[in-house]
């Protein structure tokens, strides 16, 4: 099926993917004959919209979610519940999770990923002509001179020295890796990157260096970028719009700006305030809360909103009632029942 | 080993001077520390921040006298003044002596950055603390386990009657770490060294645990070697800094001094290069050109240069910069320190 379902909502012009509805729960089997005794709600119910050219940042604890929904989006796994509308290159609209295995191919040309470690993901026994070269190979794109030709350019794109071609991947410094792994992503020319901590393995200076290439690359292809990430002024810094995962659900989702500096959701002022700063004087005079407690065993999360056992505004009607995710002013979404009455510190732009 | 003449006042706890560690490695010989010095008074906290490969954890686990195997020491004194007074010089013991292994666990407690793998999986966490207090104190079964309860108190587990017969993989990360934390405080120590203790945990358990260690140490009135990359964490905990790079020291000061008026080109720059929360929102990041050397090839003179945007020619890449210290106490390993008096890094 490559056309839209009736079922769902026209596609805004500006929206490259949307994510609607989409739920992936693991089943958790144990005992004697290894039966099913419950289920992992990984990520559940979640929609929202990246639009094209942005930069859509996905924050939240570990075991909230926010990889397994890059891996739902480029198919690497399959969802349980929802829709994906992708637009693709030509204009046409595809649901992506109705695609059999052949369109799925095809439409990978298209979306791509980068990793977080930059040492586990290049096949150390493949030069970086193969590694680069290889999504060309797969899909047949050019003879062997126009691939080791392309290969060239987009080492000129990343910034590393096309000589280098006939190196292995341990050649090359972590920062370096990342690069190949981005030239390897750019090498079919996608419109979309979901890059899954792309820069939280590298040290500080060099992590500077690849968050300014993917900004450059951003700017000259006209790339979107899905970057997920739990380092909140990293993603402050590149992302335009930014979601807030918590136990497989989004708890809030705007503009970076406002969203950071007047939070909705209780959830993610507690993130913000938990960021150590490199200011000792102003850690002194923050009043720092820290969060009580520990996110919640996802097989048994909490009734009502999944928050209320850690959050200091909970009250009878969290801990019965699930918050819908609802539109608020501004773009926003939130997903709490108080979120209009409570006034929420962020982070104030100096 | 030759014992160094600098003096060691009475408040000093620890004193590391110029210790050398170097790695017999096939490509050739890697200085990992290459003349570190640094002190630590009692009850202060000690922020140790560098990038991958700079020596911090080397040199920490030196003082522990638990380098790896093949490690050389290759001179320098680390002097440690014990509970009684009397002052012990560490780098001279070798890592199963007597001495040593009163002092581990004893006197000096240590956690690391991956409790899962510092933690015994086969026993449970209060076998664990037990052992570790039975070892060094003439104590019962029965009252070592009190112990142990009290000490899963203190590190605000919770559960800490259930959770002193439960095993490490029962645990959550944050938990792990909070085992680990009392473990290392299970005899009292004067100095407890924690190596990237946070550094696996998320933002909201990361701000648990760093709270939990800045009261214990004001409770318990202990000195911490805080070893980190995160500039952050390093302006929440500690008093003073030190900055390594390549195996040095390049510069040390307050946590105020090294945050407001770095005397550094390289601490600078670092602190530049970090996105700041809620800070002005500029379209590219500043960064330092290059990657951190591979330690085979250890640049001439001072071993920043060829990242440094102040380098100068003829001096920098040829002179290893001498340590300018300033009256506050404050040094800096650069040939221009003396140039960054009034600047602050903005």
């Amino acid at each position: 099926m490559t056309v839209t379902s009736e079922k769902a909502m026209p596609m805004q012009d500006d929206t490259l993917i949307s994510v609607r509805g989409v739920k992936k729960y693991f089943p958790v089997h144990g005992g004697w004959l290894r039966k099913k005794i419950g289920e992992v709600k990984a990520v559940d119910d979640i929609t929202f919209d990246i639009k094209k050219g942005e930069t859509f940042g996905l924050v939240g604890e570990s075991g909230s979610g926010k990889s397994s929904i890059a891996r739902l989006i480029l198919r690497a796994y399959d969802l349980t519940d929802g829709e994906i509308l992708f637009r693709r290159a030509n204009g046409s609209i595809v649901d992506i999770t109705s695609l059999g295995d052949r369109e799925m191919r095809e439409i990978r040309r298209e979306m791509q990923m980068i990793f977080q470690d930059p040492y586990s993901s290049l096949n150390p026994r493949m030069t970086i002509l193969d590694l680069v070269g290889e999504p060309l190979t797969i899909h047949g794109v050019g003879s062997p001179s126009e691939i080791e030709d392309r290969v060239a350019e987009l080492l000129r794109l990343v910034g590393l020295r096309p000589e280098y071609v006939a190196r292995y991947p341990h050649a090359f410094s972590g920062g370096q890796r990342q690069r190949i792994g981005i030239a390897r992503a750019l090498a079919l020319n996608p419109s979309f990157i979901a890059a899954d901590e792309a820069v939280s393995a590298l040290d500080v200076s060099v992590a500077a260096q690849n968050i300014n290439l993917l900004q450059d690359l951003q700017e000259q292809l006209g790339l979107t970028y899905l970057f997920i990430t739990h380092d909140l002024g990293m993603v402050e810094h590149i992302s335009d719009r930014i979601g807030v995962m918590y136990l497989g659900r989004l708890m809030e989702v705007g503009p970076t700006e406002e969203m950071f500096s007047k939070p909705l959701h209780p959830y993610t002022e507690a993130l913000l305030a938990a960021v150590p700063q490199p200011d000792p004087r102003g850690n002194r005079e923050r009043k720092r809360v820290a969060l009580k407690g520990e996110i919640a065993d996802a097989m048994n999360i909490p009734t009502g909103c999944p928050f209320h056992p850690r959050c200091p505004y909970a009250d009878a009607k969290c801990r019965a009632e699930v918050p819908a995710l609802r539109s608020v002013a501004g773009g926003r979404q939130v997903r709490c029942h108080y979120a209009e009455s409570l006034d929420l510190t962020g982070v104030a732009a100096q | 080993m030759i014992q160094s003449n600098n003096p060691f006042p009475p408040e000093r706890l620890l004193q590391l001077d110029d210790v050398n560690v170097h790695f017999p490695m096939r490509e050739g010989l890697v200085k990992a520390v290459n003349g570190v010095s640094y002190h630590i008074n009692r009850g202060e906290v000690l922020g140790i921040v560098g990038e991958s490969g700079s020596g911090k954890s080397v040199t920490a686990r030196s003082i522990m006298r638990l380098q790896p195997k093949q490690a050389l020491d290759a001179g320098g004194s680390i002097r440690f003044r014990r509970k009684s007074g009397q002052e012990v010089l560490i780098s001279s013991e070798d890592r199963q002596s007597s001495t040593m292994r009163d002092l581990r666990g004893n006197e000096i407690g240590m956690i690391f950055q991956e409790p899962m793998t510092a933690l015994s999986p086969v026993h449970t966490i209060g076998t664990q603390i037990m052992r570790t207090v039975m070892l060094h104190r003439n104590v019962s079964k029965a009252d070592a386990r009190a112990r142990a309860i009290e000490l899963l108190t203190k590190v605000q587990m919770p559960r800490p009657n259930d959770i002193v017969d439960r095993y490490p993989h029962h645990l959550s990360g944050g938990m792990r770490q909070r085992a680990m934390i009392a473990l290392a405080l299970a005899c009292d120590p004067t100095l407890l060294i924690a190596d990237e203790p946070t550094t696996a945990l998320d933002v909201t358990t990361e701000a648990q645990i760093l709270h939990l260690l800045k009261s214990l140490q004001q409770e318990l009135g202990m000195a911490i070697v805080f070893i980190t990359h995160n500039f952050g964490v390093v302006a929440d905990i500690a008093d003073r800094v030190a900055v390594m790079y390549l195996g040095r020291v390049v510069e040390t000061g307050t946590v105020d001094e090294i945050f407001y008026e770095p005397k550094h080109p390289y601490t600078q720059a670092l602190l530049r290069s970090i996105p700041k929360l809620g800070g002005q929102k500029a379209r590219r990041l500043k960064t330092i050109a290059g990657s951190v050397p591979d330690p085979f090839n250890v640049p001439d003179g001072c071993s920043f240069h060829p990242r440094c945007m102040r380098a100068v020619g003829g001096v920098c890449n040829v002179t290893a910069p001498p340590e300018v210290r300033f009256p506050s106490g404050q040094m800096s390993r650069c040939h221009f320190a003396e140039e960054f008096r009034s600047e602050a890094a903005e």
